[in-house]
């Protein structure tokens, strides 16, 4: 990549900085809040964020765009559910969770029994979802399916697992879910979903996740996989293993989501298929999109600014509500498709060098980059 | 349970074609816009969508008939469509991923707008009441509005071929498919090229929208039930207009058969199954469309 | 609701002002985030239904009647002279919707019940809050039971009331062979176990039963299981927009409802409506309630409502009357809990228990006199079968000559049964929250 630009917006520290003021503005909420809505909402908006962390990663820097970011969503949601669930069950009174008995059966599906134990519970729910990314991933980019058709297939296999929870009911009580009536209790503390507990767990989770991430993105890794967005073809006669850094970036992507996952279930006390609905994984997208899928913190920053929108001034909109948020989005693709971090981007770039650009850290326009090498 | 007899094997195998005829008809419009211009149309859900309601405003408010509502359906959606790629996708052209987000933006807009003028109850389109019998040849039977839409897709893919393969602008639409500054070096003007294509694509989805109006029900958020098997039926397929129809032939049989033998859900999820499977060792699907991809 | 919006953008706000002076008010108990009638001032509802998306169908009718019931009551001297205030969500269609706004009305909104809800999986996602703190549900439509919560009031018919009447009828009138086809969700499955248990009773064979994906409008591989089958007639559990596409596919297929009439447990009349009267006509439909019950408070009911202006639509319905009739069992329960209390201490759980027993009187349902049950909460209720017409109308062929208990644990009676304090297991010991 070129030399430091003047761009002020490339400077490493100066991100680095933003990133900080993100995160304490966020750690000031439940200090000056205790309003139990509010830390649920913003915790939940935090789960939100780490899902457009995720999809930033993976379509942003390594121009996989993936259109079912909820296959590893729902699997986590649905593992720390299975693991919530089976803390209120009681293995000499109630072995069985109760839709279970609706469904006829027995006893307690072989799959089910290591969520008796918590931690074995939450291992799995993040171990289940990156294994499946790294199959499927391998499966895909190991074959070279790239671009569009990737993002095509990534929808066709969220369309048949919210198709096979459903119809698993006896295992999964289908289209209802799973509810499990008691908050996530972790044997030193308990997270209640409406106390600051909750929401300094989600705080945590999203600071760690996207610590790493940035991190990654900096990391020779990082450097490879940006390239891959480039050109896929000349990092690949470089000699790189371009399917396995591929795989990677998706597989990392995903543990993140299946993260979000594992934190809306203890915040909702709920999973269902819905989780694995079309609109939600693509509404992801258009996180990353709006805030700038190139930026890590800006994608974080559009899922705050879109579902927070949606929040306060969706109800005085009711119908039209949708509307305005298609013709907005629509409008940010087309003139805008680096988001708000391009935006930003090219407002400090003409602040700091009269209007001069150049690619970095974080390039403009690599929409058009990333194209070429799909 | 499973009761395979003579009769309900060929039954299955003649709801087959049925099948693979309405995924056809629904993925059409969509492989042609991709096959040509590259983009994944995101909105094609929402101009079948449309295609419905063009049918169901001139049935009911105008009383036009049936059969004419159709043709009329292709022509008011491909003139939405032609609006819409003249304002927004025609910027957006050497952007894939882009169009595909900007479409669904397209797609949440249309459905909420259709919306606000319609309302969220169900309409519906009335057929003339001599289509709702069915064929009987001894145990074997298919419904004759089922033969009707077999018939439409056998005529539009005749209509669609003519037009590509007999016509001057077929000439130049497989020109700009295969390389877009030769044929315009040569004077095609690509962008016209890409215009009509897109129109005709939404207009085919506008035929579509009519036909399942009446096997199906007519609301807002109807489209969103085809867009995902159209669009394996086109990544399947390879873009490629004979793609698509081996694709739409081969899952139309395969869901009809697995429902048969085992039952509509589990035959999805298979079908969806095989169509991962087989694209892992096909990626570029069955038949390429040509420059579009490497 | 604009106004409770507004309100707390100035709350937050002076809290982010407050930086220097940190909150010290740390709520007591759960009680104390509760809500309550204050004297003079509105009683806050919830009204949490889809506007948009794929559950509009039947969830907009929902609002519009409450809003509609809600307006009666006022326009009567509301609640005990407080008016009822409506605060009208758009869920969306959408879970994150549905859990969120759960949460805003019960913690922010603070309001003393939620109406909401058509699907049991939207149920399922705002239970957990609700539990928790103590709220209230109306859910106001036909579910599967098996659930036994201490905050849920339902006025529509269990699985157990639905099927009870018809299976025997259509038995009866048709013959004995049956095909059960339904979408493929819980509450199909356990309506098909209620109904096997009278099929059985009544002397019927069951020759197949299928489930379509919800949401799926291809019949053709069900319909030709139907026809190698050929039963007498089937019982159709299938729901939405693919109940459309089914009655339309049956009859496209050469089906015939004279020869083999489909006894549905979701047809009503605003389906009819969507399938042209010409695909419903001859089928059945057991409900608690038509839009042609010939009683004077419903023809009183449907000629206001449809020329109110919250009757756009152009039709009532079972779903809608059973909302409708939920407004009333509020209003009585309230009346009943601020004689027992001062309106303080008239919380959401109250207001619940009140519930138990209270009675909505044919002047006032226009399905007739239906009670709430003491134990489970749910609906007393009297199931008629309707045939429909080729108007799209319903005709009344049958009606249960007496009020059938609602029994969420019908056919499990091994797990429990449901109390007012929770289900009680075979052994006797008391579970609370049971979902």
């Amino acid at each position: 990549m070129a030399a430091m630009e003047k761009n002020i917006y490339h400077n490493k520290a100066l991100q680095w900085g933003v990133y900080a003021v993100f995160f304490i503005a966020l750690a000031i909420i439940p200090l000056v809040q205790d309003d139990a809505f509010i830390l649920n909402q913003f915790a939940t908006y935090g789960v939100y964020g780490m899902l457009a962390l995720s999809i930033s990663l993976c379509w942003g820097f390594g121009g996989i765009l993936n259109l079912g970011q909820g296959i590893a969503f729902g699997l986590g949601a649905y593992g720390m559910a299975m693991t919530m669930q089976m803390q209120s069950q009681d293995p000499d009174i109630n072995p069985i969770p109760p839709f279970m008995l609706n469904n006829a059966l027995e006893e307690l599906p072989f799959f089910w029994e290591p969520f008796w134990n918590t931690s074995a519970g939450i291992f799995l729910a993040l171990l289940v979802p990156t294994l499946f990314y790294v199959i499927f991933g391998g499966l895909m980019f190991q074959a070279r399916v790239a671009g569009p058709f990737f993002a095509i297939m990534t929808l066709a296999i969220l369309s048949a697992l919210a198709t096979l929870f459903i119809d698993l009911q006896p295992y999964t009580n289908g289209v209802n879910g799973i509810s499990p009536p008691g908050a996530l209790d972790l044997g030193f503390v308990v997270v209640d979903p409406y106390s600051s507990v909750s929401y300094w767990t989600v705080f945590v989770l999203l600071l760690v996740s996207t610590v790493c991430a940035k991190l990654l993105t900096q990391s020779r890794f990082g450097l490879v996989v940006q390239a891959l967005k480039n050109d896929s073809e000349r990092v690949r006669f470089l000699g790189y293993h371009v399917a396995f850094y591929e795989t990677a970036v998706y597989a990392v992507s995903g543990l993140i989501a299946a993260l979000a996952g594992c934190c809306w279930a203890f915040l909702t006390q709920y999973v269902s298929p819905a989780q694995f609905d079309v609109g939600f994984s693509i509404s992801m997208v258009i996180w990353a999109a709006i805030g700038g899928r190139n930026s890590l913190i800006w994608a974080i920053m559009g899922a705050f600014m879109v579902q927070g929108a949606q929040s306060y001034v969706g109800d005085e909109f009711l119908n039209s509500w949708v509307l305005i948020l298609g013709l907005f989005f629509i409008l940010v693709v087309r003139f805008l498709p680096g988001g708000f971090a391009g935006l930003t981007e090219s407002l400090l770039g003409a602040l700091s060098t009269g209007g001069r650009r150049r690619g970095g850290d974080v390039p403009v326009d690599v929409s058009k980059a990333g194209t070429e090498g799909a | 349970m499973l009761d395979i007899t003579f009769a309900s094997s060929i039954n299955a195998l003649i709801l087959g074609l049925s099948i693979a005829s309405i995924f056809l008809v629904a993925a059409l419009g969509l492989t042609i816009i991709y096959g040509t211009a590259g983009v994944i149309n995101m909105a094609h859900g929402e101009f079948i969508m449309l295609g419905a309601y063009a049918s169901f405003t001139m049935q009911n408010y105008l009383g036009v008939p049936f059969f004419l509502c159709i043709p009329l359906s292709f022509l008011v959606v491909a003139v939405i469509g032609l609006i819409i790629e003249r304002s927004l996708i025609q910027y957006l052209y050497n952007r894939p991923l882009d169009t595909l987000l900007a479409t669904w933006g397209v797609s949440l807009v249309l459905m909420q707008g259709v919306r606000l003028i319609f309302g969220s109850d169900p309409k519906y389109i009335q057929m003339p009441s001599f289509m709702s019998t069915n064929i009987a040849i001894g145990d074997v039977s298919i419904s004759l509005f089922r033969v009707f839409v077999f018939a439409v897709a056998i005529a539009l893919i005749g209509a669609v071929w003519w037009l590509f393969y007999r016509t001057d602008f077929g000439i130049k639409v497989r020109a700009v498919t295969q390389n877009k500054e030769m044929a315009a070096s040569f004077g095609i003007n690509s962008s016209r090229v890409y215009t009509m294509t897109f129109a005709l694509g939404a207009g085919l989805a506008g035929i579509a929208g009519s036909l399942f109006g009446v096997l199906n029900i007519v609301l807002p958020t109807m489209g969103m039930g085809y867009v995902v098997e159209a669009f394996l039926m086109v990544v399947t397929g390879g873009g490629s207009l004979l793609g698509t129809i081996i694709a739409s032939g081969v899952t139309g049989e395969a869901q009809s058969i697995f429902a048969f033998i085992f039952n509509d859900t589990f035959a999805r999820f298979l079908v969806f199954i095989l169509i991962v499977i087989f694209l892992r060792f096909r990626p570029q699907g069955l038949i390429s469309a040509g420059g579009v991809r490497r | 609701m604009a106004i409770s919006r507004r309100k707390f953008l100035r709350n937050s706000a002076l809290a982010a002002g407050a930086v220097a002076a940190p909150h010290v008010w740390i709520p007591a108990s759960r009680e104390a985030w509760g809500a309550s009638i204050k004297k003079g001032e509105p009683i806050k509802v919830g009204l949490l239904f889809s506007l948009t998306g794929g559950l509009a169908v039947p969830e907009e009718d929902s609002t519009l009647v409450m809003q509609y019931a809600i307006e009666e009551i006022n326009d009567n001297g509301g609640i005990d002279g407080s008016p009822i205030e409506p605060i009208i969500i758009d869920a969306k269609s959408d879970f994150k919707v549905y859990t969120e706004k759960a949460r805003e009305l019960i913690l922010r909104d603070k309001v003393l019940a939620i109406f909401g809800c058509y699907t049991s999986a939207s149920r399922k996602a705002i239970l957990p809050i609700v539990m928790q703190q103590e709220s209230l549900l109306f859910y106001p439509t036909c579910y599967e039971g098996a659930e036994c919560t201490q905050n849920t009031v339902c006025t529509g018919p269990l699985a157990n009331q639905h099927s009870k009447d018809l299976i025997p009828y259509m038995v009866n009138e048709f013959g004995p062979r049956v095909f059960f086809v339904g979408s493929n969700y819980v509450w199909p499955k356990e309506s098909n176990k209620n109904a096997k248990i009278w099929l059985e009773q009544a002397g019927g064979e069951l020759l197949g039963e299928e489930y379509v994906p919800l949401g799926s409008s291809e019949f053709g591989p069900v319909l030709n299981k139907i026809r190698s089958a050929n039963p007498d007639f089937i019982f159709s559990t299938v729901v939405g927009a693919s109940d459309i596409a089914f009655h339309r596919q049956f009859r496209q297929s050469g089906f015939s409802a004279e020869k083999m009439p489909i006894a549905s447990l979701t047809t009503g009349e605003i389906e009819v409506k969507a399938m042209g009267a010409e695909n419903g006509a001859g089928h059945f439909l057991s409900a608690p309630y038509f839009m042609a019950l010939d009683n004077p408070t419903n023809n009183k009911f449907v000629d206001s409502f449809l020329s109110s202006k919250y009757g756009k639509n152009g039709v009532t319905h079972y779903n809608m009357e059973e909302t409708y009739t939920s407004a009333y069992v509020f209003k009585y329960a309230v009346e009943k809990a601020l004689k027992e209390n001062e309106p303080d201490a008239v919380t959401s759980k109250v207001v619940r228990d009140a519930c138990a027993g209270i009675e909505v009187k044919a002047d006032v349902s226009p399905e007739g006199l239906v009670w709430i049950d003491e134990n489970n909460f749910n609906t007393w209720l009297v199931p008629k079968i309707g045939q429909c017409q080729a108007d799209g109308s319903f005709k009344i062929v049958k009606e249960a000559p007496e009020h059938v208990e609602p029994d969420p644990y019908s056919i499990y009676p091994d797990i429990g049964t449901c109390t007012a304090e929770g289900l009680k297991t075979p052994d006797g010991t008391i579970r609370q929250d049971v979902i």
